[in-house]
């Protein structure tokens, strides 16, 4: 396969460089806690407003959100979860270091267009964007996080001595069984926003700009439940129904996102201010776990299934109090969310900052539902915090409902630090 | 054999303080919070929000029972009953297995195949097993199951790992063209294994919520790990699994029968869906010769009538435990008020 050279993605991206931001969609960047101004309106500059005798199917508010591509961190890691999602995991076909670098370059420069929105210009030549999202592309809290896998550090591109501490191929834990197809690779291509459109066509544009560099190896769609409430900040529900997402620890703390998330003593240097995702892709057999009792769903969980409430209490976000049922009278000793996150000192700086999506794709050979969960953790350590967690839920009795067949260890370096950075500049500026 | 593990309350899946699933609507309480029209020319009515009412603010979040308890003492004969038959489809096994280390010591491959179905077949006849690991029994029980009847996933490696053996490593190596001589020490482990699982089932403990549990996670597993294919990748022969998944819940349906009770309404339902489920097999064994057939084999009208029918045997059979639960559900404590701590957001 021929390689794409440098030139023709600097070409194609820069056909949108200086309309980002300007176009006909007003961008309105999110407050940390997910609001933004645009809560209470249309999108300006432009966008379409609706009148009153017009209705959207889509919130204008939304479409106008955006998350800014550059910063010390990438989005998407701490940013507020929008509903749809893909995870796209890549491998690199570059014949050498300054190809991959090149495409790599190319991926931040497009991702930086597409999330900051504009219009889609119209040329007679094969245009540089699809037009799927019209003649405007809204950024709709469009994120997209690149990260690199084990693999992209063996001896291909002189990288393996700048290899993340704990970078390595996912292990294969007990209760997995996982399918190579859809396992590892080299970068991992993180994309979410508000509307699957958004989500779709964002994709599609990455993968052009890089084709003949970097291949697509297994990419999955993902969806998070609707916000139904009760109030604003309960959490939506997973396919076993649950609530997910009650114990993430709180990301507008950042020293406690600096102990748990971002990077840590030890790992070299260029990967300051990035972080390792673990993502699984969970198999949920629906079928079986609906014919089981309400009791023993919720004793499996430890939560009381309509509220979220930890069995034994009324709000979603009660403490457990695990110390005062140390027998597991109310919540049982190998109920998930007590393996999870025992809440005690010991375990404290063993807490991850989940950030999954649902899934549905079709059906098995035996024509059961394939769905399930796409597991997103963020964390520090792999070892500390994820494969210590996973080790003790192999005590959980829900491993007979659930079968672990893909995902990866990556790791997402810092963000770009500035409109003129990209994602892994610093890795390749060591290695230079 | 399928093996899995209690919760540390004693319960697991629709055993143990479970009930039935509860009827549709749970834990929702209509309340006409708000009437609004829809917006659909066809459609002019109200609708009704379902809120929480009722439901939030109960810490006691054990849904009613809806029968009454069985004594234990009623189990007593099924489980003896099921020992007995445990014990005979091991000696079953036995021979052959026999048959297995004979085919494979004269490199006769076909009759290696056939051997290795009835061996794999007789083995999953046993049924489910629950082991809490808290026993050296358990352990011992555990560890020969993984032995036996363990799959390559999981392991770091798959099928090169050494500790991939017994009836799968025998089916990768029959079915990806291994010599049959090379097997032959896999087929004497897997003889010696099973000997020794005969000598020490009758002692691992069965108690009612395992049995009750078992009425319907035999076929479920089934459907999880052998219609999919999941099991038995290279023989494929998920039908021929889960026809032996069907056959010990029947005879395990049979023993709960008398506990049951004819008039429960429940047995009714399963002994007919059993019924339709059997019936699919026999149709399949007459259109493929007398032989089951593997997945790959199936037409896509007999897979959806497999499956299809499964599924609905499946729905019955799940609410066998519920009523043969031995202990009323137990309320779950309060958290106490004192130490009420709401997380800050």
């Amino acid at each position: 396969m021929k390689p794409l050279d440098r030139r023709s993605f600097l070409a194609r991206s820069g056909l949108f460089v200086g309309a980002a931001g300007i176009g006909a969609v007003g961008a309105l960047a999110r407050n940390g806690d997910g609001s933004s101004a645009a809560a209470q309106g249309d999108a300006s500059g432009g966008s379409p407003a609706a009148s009153p005798q017009q209705e959207w199917n889509v919130s204008q508010a939304e479409l106008a959100e955006s998350d800014p591509f550059d910063g010390p961190h990438q989005a998407g890691v701490l940013t507020p979860r929008p509903a749809q999602a893909t995870f796209a995991a890549l491998d690199s076909i570059a014949p050498g270091t300054g190809e991959l670098e090149a495409a790599l370059r190319a991926l931040s420069v497009r991702a930086r267009e597409l999330t900051a929105g504009g219009p889609a210009p119209l040329l007679e030549a094969p245009p540089a964007d699809s037009g799927t999202l019209g003649p405007v592309n809204a950024p709709d809290a469009l994120t997209v996080t690149v990260a690199f896998g084990a693999s992209l550090f063996d001896d291909r591109y002189g990288l393996t001595s700048r290899r993340p501490r704990e970078l390595v191929q996912m292990p294969t834990f007990p209760i997995d069984d996982l399918d190579p197809a859809e396992s590892h690779g080299d970068l991992l291509v993180q994309i979410c926003a508000h509307q699957r459109d958004t989500v779709a066509h964002t994709l599609r544009e990455l993968l052009r700009t890089v084709h003949g560099s970097l291949q697509l190896r297994w990419n999955i769609d993902g969806f998070s439940g609707a916000a139904r409430g009760p109030t604003p900040k309960n959490n939506p529900r997973n396919l076993f129904a649950f609530r997910d997402g009650t114990a993430n620890p709180p990301t507008n703390d950042s020293k406690l996102m600096d102990e748990l998330v971002w990077a840590g003593p030890g790992e070299p240097a260029w990967a300051a201010g990035g972080t390792y995702q673990v993502v699984r892709i969970i198999r949920q057999h629906v079928e079986f776990w609906d014919r089981v009792a309400l009791t023993e769903q919720q004793e499996m969980i430890g939560r009381v299934r309509s509220t979220g409430a930890p069995l034994g209490g009324t709000s979603e976000f009660e403490e457990p109090r695990y110390d005062l049922d140390p027998h597991g009278r109310r919540i049982p000793l190998d109920a998930h969310i007590r393996l999870a996150n025992p809440r005690t000192a010991r375990t404290a700086d063993q807490r991850i900052l989940r950030r999954g999506y649902n899934f549905t794709r079709g059906s098995d050979r035996s024509g059961e539902l394939d769905q399930g969960l796409i597991f997103v953790a963020f964390n520090q350590s792999p070892e500390r915090q994820f494969a210590t967690i996973q080790k003790r839920l192999l005590e959980e009795p829900m491993i007979d409902y659930i079968t672990p067949v893909g995902g990866g260890y990556f790791f997402a370096p810092p963000g770009t630090g500035g409109a003129t950075g990209w994602i892994g500049n610093g890795l390749f500026a060591a290695s230079s | 054999m399928l093996i899995s593990a209690l919760t540390s309350s004693g319960s697991h899946a629709t055993g143990g303080r479970g009930h039935r699933p509860a009827t549709v609507g749970e834990g929702l309480t209509p309340a006409p919070l708000a009437n609004f029209e829809l917006h659909s020319p066809h459609v002019d009515s109200e609708v009704q929000v379902y809120s929480f009412q009722g439901v939030a603010g109960a810490a006691n979040a054990t849904p009613p029972s809806d029968s009454p308890v069985v004594a234990a003492s009623q189990f007593t004969q099924p489980i003896a009953d099921y020992r007995a038959y445990a014990l005979a489809q091991l000696g079953r096994m036995e021979t052959q297995l026999g048959r297995l280390q004979a085919a494979l010591a004269g490199g006769e491959r076909a009759d290696a195949e056939s051997a290795w179905r009835g061996a794999y077949a007789d083995y999953l006849r046993l049924g489910a097993v629950y082991l809490d690991g808290q026993t050296a029994l358990d352990a011992r029980v555990a560890k020969l199951n993984l032995e036996i009847d363990g799959t390559s996933g999981g392991l770091p490696g798959g099928v090169s790992n050494a500790r991939f053996t017994g009836l799968h490593r025998i089916e990768y190596g029959l079915w990806s063209g291994s010599s049959p001589q090379a097997l032959t020490a896999y087929a004497g482990a897997l003889a010696t294994n099973v000997h020794e699982l005969a000598a020490v089932l009758p002692r691992a403990e069965i108690t009612p919520l395992e049995y009750a549990t078992r009425a319907h996670e035999i076929l479920e597993d089934a459907a999880r790990d052998f219609l999919s294919g999941m099991d038995v990748p290279w023989s494929g022969e998920g039908v021929l699994a889960t026809d032996a998944g069907l056959q010990a819940t029947e005879r395990l349906i049979a023993t709960l029968a008398p506990v049951v009770g004819t008039t429960e309404r429940v047995m009714p339902t399963v002994t007919e869906e059993l019924g339709h489920l059997r019936s699919v097999f026999d149709g399949l064994q007459a259109a493929h010769g007398g032989l089951l057939p593997s997945n790959s084999e199936l037409t896509s009208e007999q897979s959806e009538q497999l499956d299809g029918t499964l599924q609905g045997a499946l729905e019955a059979l799940s609410q066998v435990p519920g009523v043969l639960e031995t202990e009323a559900p137990s309320t779950v404590p309060r958290i106490p008020a004192a130490d009420f701590v709401v997380q800050a957001r």
